[in-house]
């Protein structure tokens, strides 16, 4: 673990992975002024600079020598809501599902741009720092009103049956986070529908047909395959 | 084969041992037939010299040498000499002889009978011998053509016990080495073989001669087994229980035997050499598919990665000289590069899998639009603005899928109509539903493939020989391929009316992939 001091009012970045070419490159690429940079190599090490460090972000691989990264995610999770973004070469859904019911908040696979790696961190810090959820949310046309329950496309309401309107919510109080199936259908529907993905898809896919213009190609819900759902929010 | 084409060998050889020892009954017969003749001539007396008389009794002599063979003709001609004198010579009732130049006609009577029965005798043996040469011959030749037509080993068992069963009235077995051990491959209904028959068929493989009954080795046994010898082995042991054996035309059944045996032995050195040569020739295919795989696999790994080298080295050699557009362009080629080598990576990790097995569908209901709208979404950037139209029943049912791979398999082939047709033609997605299952067309306006060309199109490696700078793994259509066969499912390609290629995939849909939902 290595701590650069000095630069307290910078956003902390925690990078745990123990390939030394993904460190130098991770380093070069992040360590710009921007960001606070700190590395741990395994597992354990991870677990103390979470709490020694209190970053910001995590960058967590899950192939660590010592512990598994899920395990790693399980253990903050305890204490803390750092938001967690997996760079892992696995690229089964399997393993995105178990990182993300794990409490994960992103998934990079494996080789990713930095474009993309420093997108995700915008989005992750932006959900950290701001705590408490905007009342309302927009994006593009779609604009939901949380505290007037309203949802509006291009400025026309929508109407939504109730478990729509919730299903809705639930994307929208974790905008950008991908949502597993089974969170899903726990927080809607209960632990008891955990079996019944297809009632999930079929309001998803009637969600849709509401608020987006083509639902072949859906702007504002889009699908995690195997994985998930996910609201699409600004970069 | 048919039945009516194989007349049995069996009845006639019995009927030929017939020949030889004649019954009583034929003995009766033959007293009755110069009964019969004495009788007519008693009632032609008054108007016949009893010299006359004479032609009637040959005419019985001849008529027991046709129906009743050689012995019953000699008796028929002997009695017909006693009857004739007895009854018609003078003085009658006596066996005198009035007038010595009947002893002449007795005589002649007699000779004629006998010389006429042996020759009828025997032009009947020479058209029985005739007609057993011409069945034996055509139960050889059916059995040959059948054995020619059998495929397999176990088709050709099957075939060498019904001809031989039918020709011969025989029960039959065959013995083929297994494993080390000699056992019977197949045998016919009801024969029983004990383990002393087993030991009488593995001395004859391994002796290589014929054994069982008739022959100088084991000739206690009932059975006859005959080694079914190949140029340099020995294939197995023919094995046959005939009922009639013990009669004394043994000679003649045994080169029967002995024929069907050389001709089983062919039969089963074809298969066996068939066999081989497919074997070889799956090999040499095999072969010559690792081959290209392996060249292929080295190219296309090879050659993102001299690119890559190239522009890093460039980059890190001239670092202060070249020009932040250059530099730009250069490190853009790389990347693009090193997105074709882990594009690729994937697509052999996808194959490696497929084809060991080792994919494990995670079935989930699926939402069709829901699936293609995940196909289109990684493409966006490439079909940068690209017209996709997606025509689906309003009706559609959610579908039980692995989502993550049919989504891959729409990637795939969207990404394929795209690279092989003009960017303004648009491409088509329809989805319908039938009593097959869950059908999936994508269609361009591009070239097409070469209708010859269209099976192949599926094979690993095999590039459309199209547009230039179209890159592909060659392995897309593939993987498509294992996973729609891993969904039940089958792909296909096709040319369209009016230009283009469309791609048709359809997946078996369960039942409980239809079931309403209820819950909203």
């Amino acid at each position: 673990m290595s701590t650069e001091t000095g630069r307290e009012n910078l956003p902390r970045i925690l990078v745990v992975d123990d390939e030394v070419a993904i460190q130098r490159f991770l380093k070069t690429a992040l360590d710009n002024g921007s960001y606070s940079l700190h590395q741990a190599a395994d597992g354990h090490v991870a677990l103390a600079a979470a709490a020694a460090v209190r970053p910001d972000v995590i960058l967590l691989d899950l192939g660590l020598p010592d512990i598994d990264g899920v395990e790693v995610i399980t253990r903050i999770r305890e204490w803390s809501q750092v938001p967690i973004i997996v760079i892992s070469v696995r690229e089964r859904e399997n393993d995105k599902v178990r990182a993300f019911d794990a409490g994960a908040d992103d998934y990079l696979t494996k080789p990713f741009g930095i474009g993309e790696l420093q997108a995700r961190i915008k989005v992750a810090l932006k959900r950290s720092l701001q705590q408490v959820p905007e009342p309302v949310f927009r994006i593009a046309e779609l604009e939901v009103d949380l505290p007037r329950r309203r949802v509006t496309v291009q400025g026309k309401e929508v109407p939504l049956t109730p478990t729509e309107y919730e299903l809705l919510r639930l994307l929208v109080s974790h905008a950008g986070k991908v949502l597993t199936h089974s969170m899903i259908l726990k927080q809607i529907w209960g632990i008891g529908y955990l079996e019944q993905p297809h009632v999930l898809r079929v309001n998803i896919s009637n969600l849709r047909r509401k608020i987006e213009a083509d639902a072949s190609r859906p702007r504002y819900i889009l699908t995690e395959p195997g994985v998930g759902y996910r609201l699409k929010v600004d970069d | 084969m048919t039945d009516t084409s194989s007349a049995p060998v069996a009845p006639i050889l019995l009927r030929r041992q017939g020949l030889h020892a004649a019954t009583i009954s034929d003995y009766l017969a033959a007293c009755v037939l110069v009964a019969a003749t004495s009788l007519l001539c008693e009632q032609v007396r008054p108007y016949l010299s009893p010299i006359n008389m004479v032609m009637a009794y040959l005419l019985a002599v001849v008529l027991a040498a046709v129906r009743l063979g050689l012995k019953p003709a000699i008796l028929a001609a002997f009695l017909g000499v006693l009857a004739f004198d007895f009854f018609f010579v003078p003085p009658r009732f006596s066996l005198r002889t009035s007038d010595t130049e009947y002893l002449i006609t007795f005589l002649a009577l007699f000779i004629v009978g006998i010389v006429i029965s042996s020759l009828v005798t025997r032009g009947r043996e020479g058209a029985e011998a005739l007609r057993l040469r011409e069945l034996q011959t055509s139960s050889l030749y059916h059995l040959s053509r059948d054995l020619a037509a059998a495929a397999g080993r176990p088709a050709l068992l099957a075939t060498v016990v019904k001809n031989i069963e039918e020709s011969m009235h025989a029960q039959l077995a065959v013995f083929l080495p297994e494993d080390d051990r000699l056992e019977v491959s197949t045998s016919s209904r009801g024969l029983e073989l004990s383990s002393a028959d087993h030991e009488i068929a593995l001395w004859s493989y391994r002796s290589r001669r014929s054994a069982g009954h008739g022959t100088d080795s084991y000739a206690s046994s009932s059975l006859l087994f005959i080694p079914l010898k190949a140029l340099a082995q020995t294939l197995g042991v023919l094995c046959i229980k005939l009922e009639w054996l013990y009669e004394p035309d043994t000679e003649q059944i045994r080169r029967l035997v002995d024929a069907y045996a050389t001709q089983i032995s062919m039969a089963l050195e074809r298969v066996r050499l068939s066999r081989q040569a497919q074997q070889a020739e799956i090999h040499q295919a095999r072969e010559s598919l690792e081959r290209a795989l392996l060249n292929s696999i080295s190219h296309d790994l090879r050659t993102p990665l001299a690119t890559i080298t190239g522009v890093l080295g460039a980059v890190l050699e001239e670092v202060e000289c070249l020009n932040p557009v250059k530099t730009r362009e250069l490190l853009e080629t790389a990347i693009e590069e090193a997105g074709r080598l882990n594009r690729f990576v994937g697509n052999l990790l996808d194959m490696t899998r497929l084809e060991a097995g080792a994919v494990q569908l995670r079935l989930e209901p699926c939402d069709v639009q829901d699936l293609i709208g995940c196909a289109l979404a990684p493409l966006e950037k490439q079909l940068f603005g690209r017209k996709v139209v997606v025509r689906l029943p309003p009706d559609l049912p959610l579908v039980t899928l692995d989502p993550v791979l049919m989504i891959q398999v729409l990637v795939n082939l969207i990404e394929n109509a795209h690279k092989y047709s003009a960017p303004e033609k648009e491409i088509e997605i329809f989805s319908s539903l039938s009593e097959t299952g869950l059908s999936l067309r994508i269609a361009d306006r591009g070239p097409g493939v070469p209708e010859a060309e269209l099976g192949r199109v599926f094979d690993k490696f095999y590039r459309i020989p199209v547009p230039e700078g179209v890159s592909g793994t060659g392995l897309g259509l593939s993987i498509c391929k294992g996973i729609v066969e891993a969904h039940g499912g089958s792909i296909g390609a096709q040319n369209r009316a009016g230009g283009g290629l469309e791609m048709i995939l359809t997946v078996p849909i369960t039942a409980t992939s239809q079931e309403c939902v209820d819950v909203y």
